[in-house]
């Protein structure tokens, strides 16, 4: 089966089996390796991307349901030669990788989820990184830094209709 | 990477294109979530498929003053945002916005959800349960409506050559509520569910998912507050009653042993009961 889609804003083909997870093509025939493919069960959140704006694990996403789709994935959101998403940024300065295998899946659900949720608290943070798992358990700096980046990015009436992300 | 597998895959656009498909034989695909999986537990993927995604009549939520229809596409998380605040469904909303992670919930379907055949500790069930849904199937012969507590104990053969297309519920409900209970406090599935309603006669519908193999009705728990109606209205004396009238044979899994989930139902009906006196309806 032939699949046409949009990753990282270019126009993407796959010929090949329609239940290849999403996950596997990104890493073995596009490199991008930033996603993670750790658990496979939509357990982890390590393989997070975007499909159409919303945050969705990756291995569990058959490629034939992503014909047409607008594919993001963490190299997405900010090149090497570009600023780093506000987010990134704000995770950088506060020191909060630490492994860093679980990131770019916090930072792709932790993205769209501030973009939806400006004004959200400590608790919504948190229950939306539910499937987001940090074996390193560094779970409170990451709550600190987005919870900092909303307060900055309120302070400077960025908020008025949700964070561009 | 598997190797490369010629697999048959149609994006149905209608509902008789699906059909078509599974008149050839095609299995129902939704939003992957379970299926994808399949391999993990040793089972092979269908060799063809029909996905429903593109059928819009199944993707939205019909609201009405007095019913509401849901369709088989519909994920969770969009359930759970079209019914937020309707008064009788705070159960259905709960169990649509705490089901699995909020990455799961934006792409496995209530059709999904009911039609998973091994999946013992689905959300939707219980919760759909005590709305006394009505499930709506295409089959090889036109459309059929069914009982929820009927399709599930005949999904196996119905889904043989039909699809759910629809959930119909009435909106007869003043207050429902749906507590799950994971081993840690999310992200688990859970060991058991108890979805609770009262209707506007003030009967209490109940309903236990998790703690067998399928989700059904608490008949024995239902006659007997019933027949103490006040026990509808206080939970340490529905939890007694729970207690008393436990008829739950627990099944055995990963998570915890059968006598396990059925021992915590009786303190489930008791946050369960406490839960619907502060929803609206019954405040």
């Amino acid at each position: 089966m032939t699949v046409i889609f949009q990753l990282n804003g270019e126009d993407c083909r796959f010929d090949g089996d329609p239940m290849t997870p999403l996950v596997d093509i990104l890493r073995q025939e596009r490199f991008l390796t930033g996603t993670k493919a750790v658990c496979r069960e939509g357990f982890c959140g390590a393989c997070t991307v975007h499909v159409d704006d919303e945050a969705v694990p990756s291995c569990l996403k058959p490629i034939g349901l992503v014909q047409g789709c607008a594919v993001t994935t963490i190299e997405g959101l900010s090149s090497g030669n570009q600023a780093l998403h506000p987010l990134q940024a704000n995770f950088e300065a506060a020191d909060a990788v630490q492994c860093g295998m679980c990131f770019p899946g916090m930072v792709m659900s932790l993205s769209a989820f501030v973009r939806d949720n400006p004004h959200a608290g400590r608790a919504e943070i948190k229950a939306a990184m539910v499937g987001n798992i940090c074996r390193c358990t560094g779970y409170e700096r990451i709550v600190d830094a987005v919870a900092d980046w909303l307060d900055q990015a309120r302070m400077a009436g960025q908020v008025v209709r949700g964070i561009h992300v | 990477m598997a190797p490369s597998v010629e697999r048959s895959f149609t994006a149905a656009s209608t509902i008789e294109e699906a059909m078509a498909a599974r008149r050839q034989g095609a299995a129902v695909l939704a939003g992957g979530t379970w299926m994808m999986r399949d391999p993990r537990r040793g089972v092979d993927l269908p060799e063809a498929l029909v996905a429903l995604h593109r059928i819009p009549a199944l993707s939205k939520v019909e609201i009405a003053p007095d019913h509401v229809v849901i369709g088989a596409a519909v994920s969770h998380a969009v359930l759970g945002r079209a019914l937020h605040g309707a008064v009788g469904f705070e159960g259905l909303v709960a169990a649509a916005e705490n089901a699995a992670n909020p990455g799961i919930r934006r792409v496995a379907t209530v059709g999904g959800n009911l039609c998973a055949l091994d999946f013992a500790a689905a959300d939707l069930p219980p919760a759909l349960l005590v709305c006394e849904a009505t499930v709506e199937l295409e089959t090889f012969e036109g459309p059929k409506l069914i009982g929820i507590s009927d399709f599930l104990k005949d999904r196996h053969a119905l889904l043989a050559e039909a699809i759910v297309t629809r959930i119909h519920l009435r909106r007869d409900l003043v207050a429902s509520a749906h507590i799950r209970l994971p081993l840690r406090k999310a992200g688990d599935y859970p060991v058991a569910i108890v979805s609770l309603a009262v209707d506007k006669d003030k009967r209490c519908r109940i309903a236990v998912g998790s703690v067998e193999p399928v989700a059904r009705r608490w008949t024995a728990l239902e006659q007997a507050m019933a027949a103490d109606s006040a026990s509808a209205f206080d939970p340490e004396r529905a939890a007694g009653l729970a207690l008393e009238h436990n008829d739950f044979q627990g099944r055995d899994g990963k998570e915890a042993e059968g006598w396990y989930r059925r021992q915590v139902l009786a303190p489930l009906v008791k946050r369960g009961v406490a839960a619907l006196l502060k929803t609206g309806g019954l405040a």
